[in-house]
């Protein structure tokens, strides 16, 4: 993921999650290098970007 | 001496798998290569001894079992960071059969001096000029064959984050043969006299070639002054007293001597190899950035920003055209009146009937708040919000306002917990434990609870003071000049110095639709799953209040202070509710207007005093967590009589000047 504030690029593992400011358990990825609040993506939206994904790799250069 | 042309890479049949460590400068796309290449297979754990953590992953390339290694950012294998440190660990401990390195064909200049070092080192390199793409677009060409004669070494053009070149990184891995005729990269006589000084005097078996050994001790680099001398042992002594000769007569020139030669490398290689557009081209999104920079075009940049985005967009369309909507028609004419007949059919218990559809009911209150009024206006928010990220506007905010904020003992850097805070006041002052000093923490605590209204506050305020002539230009004109003087008050009682603030802007870009779409789409879900228990809650304390009679007896309590700065009695029903939370307050004040209950003037020192008052039960709870019981206390009363001192301050004003009657 690309940080929205910095625009560093980092996989999500990379971040800090989890320091308990939010209520309902923690849905964000702060940016290892400037802490900026990175929304993490839903379930929902995870399952939709792998299907087309998977579609897009089938069209693609990749093995 | 183990370099690579000793540890020929074979290839390894069945069991064995050959590693790879991914190096290179921060930002550059290993981690998009990282994932590329190894898919769903990582660990994540810190390195041994650090708080660095290191991603392993496992992949398989036409049989080859392969562990990939993804090291921290580095900019030179001298290294100064703990997370250079850990990648040169990796390099010097892990011996890896190839050693990607990817650079940002942006900045082939800048990076190519640490090829020439992991060259140099005899490591088995393999280069990847990454983000071709972006470097193609800006109209830069790179002979990436000749680039390959002279350095020696395997050489990819690759648009990692677009797919492009991995299929030729993964057959160059598989086919890496180590030659044993590596380039070498000549230094001027007298540095050369020195490395050979050095490196006769050598005779340890190491990882890194003793060439480059020999100037890192030159550099008097610790841990590898460590090394060699455990290495060495006995010959430790001349070979120690030799480096400190040279550098004795060298001084402290070696650093910037070493640089400029291996600058002076670069140019040579990248001549005939790299070429630029005569005249760069600056494109639209360059010049737009600069703009936005610049204080005399930034801030009336900045005002046309929160204009349309905030005041039109959010404040007119989602507080006012939509909520419209969404409350006035849909619950209040047609859902609660269906659902009040349900309830009251099927609870015969008026008490109960109270608690979900009455005055204070969680649905007729509570689920009408959350869907009418909080998620209409949250959307639009996040819509602007996601889009002004998108766009990579905020690091030149944070630019822009560093001038300012110094004068508040700040840094542009807490442009970070500011932004953030208009989401959430409660997470962005999680967000303020990132700043560097205590100071700067405390200010910006302070600001935080005090002057920047959360998402829904700010947009029913706008919604409800639009329709007034002048008094969204009092509210803010309130805000801003206490945020000003609250600033420069705390940097006076709070001594200290703000530190520097540097960062690398990223690329201006046009938003992506689909970046737009989730990050709204999952902040809304996470908001709206957050607030929605929240609000049940709040009602049901409500509904409590109510039939126990403190609820009256609070407000009873209240009008006092209410009828102080103008305001009546039920005006302090918006005010318990923002006390659970900034939104419900925000729209308790909504209701009250709808009921016509108050005029320009009331509506106005209602909207200033409600935005500074004490932050919500939550963000208080986080203060106390993050700066303790005493400095949360403090700023809690101190923030409580500042926000009616300014409500009776700014009534009294109105009715003298007879502004807003």
């Amino acid at each position: 993921m690309i940080c929205g504030f910095c625009g560093l690029e980092f996989d999500e593992s990379e971040g800090k999650k989890g320091c308990g400011g939010c209520h309902g358990g923690c849905h964000s990825v702060h940016c290892p290098r400037c802490n900026y609040k990175n929304p993490l993506e839903s379930g929902v939206v995870k399952k939709l970007k792998t299907i087309f994904g998977k579609i897009d790799e089938n069209k693609g250069d990749t093995k | 001496m183990a370099t690579c042309c000793s540890k020929q890479v074979e290839p390894t049949v069945g069991g064995n798998a050959k590693k790879v460590a991914l190096v290179g400068n921060p930002n550059v796309g290993k981690s998009v290569l990282f994932n590329a290449l190894t898919g769903a297979y990582v660990t994540v754990s810190n390195y041994p001894g650090t708080s660095v953590e290191v991603s392993r992953g496992s992949a398989v390339i036409s049989g080859q079992q392969w562990e990939v290694i993804d090291t921290p950012g580095m900019y030179s294998i001298h290294t100064i960071t703990e997370e250079e440190r850990v990648a040169r660990e990796i390099l010097l401990h892990e011996t890896p059969d190839v050693v990607l390195h990817v650079l940002d064909a942006r900045n082939l200049e800048r990076m190519l001096a640490m090829t020439i070092q992991l060259i140099e080192a005899g490591l088995p390199v393999i280069l990847v000029v990454n983000i071709m793409d972006e470097a193609e677009r800006m109209g830069l060409s790179i002979d990436l064959k000749r680039l390959q004669q002279k350095l020696g070494i395997p050489v990819i053009g690759a648009a990692t984050a677009r797919k492009r070149g991995i299929d030729e990184i993964r057959l160059a891995m598989n086919s890496y043969r180590c030659s044993c005729e590596q380039q070498r990269f000549e230094y001027s006589r007298l540095l050369e006299r020195d490395i050979t000084e050095v490196t006769s005097l050598m005779g340890g078996e190491y990882i890194l070639s003793h060439r480059a050994l020999a100037l890192l001790l030159l550099q008097q680099d610790e841990e590898i002054v460590e090394l060699v001398r455990q290495r060495e042992a006995d010959g430790y002594a001349p070979l120690s007293e030799k480096v400190r000769e040279i550098a004795f007569d060298r001084r402290e020139s070696f650093h910037l001597d070493l640089s400029l030669e291996r600058n002076e490398m670069v140019r040579q290689i990248i001549t005939g190899v790299f070429s630029a557009p005569e005249k760069r081209v600056v494109t639209a999104a360059e010049r737009l950035s600069r703009l936005a920079v610049q204080p005399l075009t930034g801030v009336p940049m900045l005002l046309v920003v929160l204009y349309f985005g905030l005041y039109q967009f959010v404040g007119v369309f989602g507080a006012g055209t939509v909520v419209d909507f969404l409350e006035g028609k849909l619950f209040e004419e047609l859902f609660n009146p269906w659902i009040i007949g349900v309830v009251k059919n099927l609870v015969p218990w008026e008490i109960i009937q109270e608690l979900f559809v009455g005055e204070y009911g969680i649905i007729t209150l509570g689920f009408r708040y959350a869907v009418g009024i909080i998620l209409p206006i949250v959307a639009t928010f996040f819509i602007f919000f996601s889009f002004l990220e998108d766009t990579g506007y905020f690091p030149r905010l944070a630019l822009l306002v560093d001038r300012i904020f110094k004068h508040f003992g700040l840094t542009g850097r807490a442009v970070i917990p500011m932004v953030l805070g208009f989401g959430c006041d409660t997470m962005a002052t999680m967000v303020t434990r990132t700043l560097e000093t205590t100071r700067e923490r405390v200010i910006a605590t302070i600001l935080l609870s005090l002057t920047i209204p959360c998402s829904a506050q700010l947009g029913v305020i706008m919604s409800l003071l639009s329709k007034f002539p002048g008094a969204l230009a009092v509210w803010g004109g309130c805000l801003l000049l206490l945020f000003i003087i609250v600033g420069l008050l705390s940097a006076r009682i709070l001594p200290g110095e703000a530190p520097m603030f540097y960062m690398e802007l990223p690329p201006m870009r046009l938003p992506q639709l689909g970046n737009v779409v989730t990050k709204t789409y999952t902040r809304m879900q996470w908001y709206f799953l957050e607030i929605l228990p929240l609000f049940v809650l709040a009602s049901v304390l409500l509904w409590l209040g109510k039939i126990t009679g403190f609820f009256p007896k609070m407000i009873t309590a209240m009008t006092p202070v209410m009828a102080s700065i103008g305001l009546p009695k039920e005006t302090a029903v918006a005010f318990i509710f923002g006390f659970f939370r900034r939104d419900y307050g925000a729209a308790g004040l909504y209701e009250l207007q709808t009921k016509g209950l108050m005029d320009a003037r009331q509506l106005t020192v209602a909207a200033v005093t409600l935005t500074l008052f004490i932050p919500c039960i939550a963000q208080f709870l986080i203060m106390k967590k993050e700066r303790g019981w005493k400095v949360a206390g403090a700023i809690g009363v101190f923030v409580s009589l500042l926000a009616f001192g300014s409500g009776y301050v700014l009534n009294k004003a109105l009715l003298v000047t007879g502004l807003l009657s």
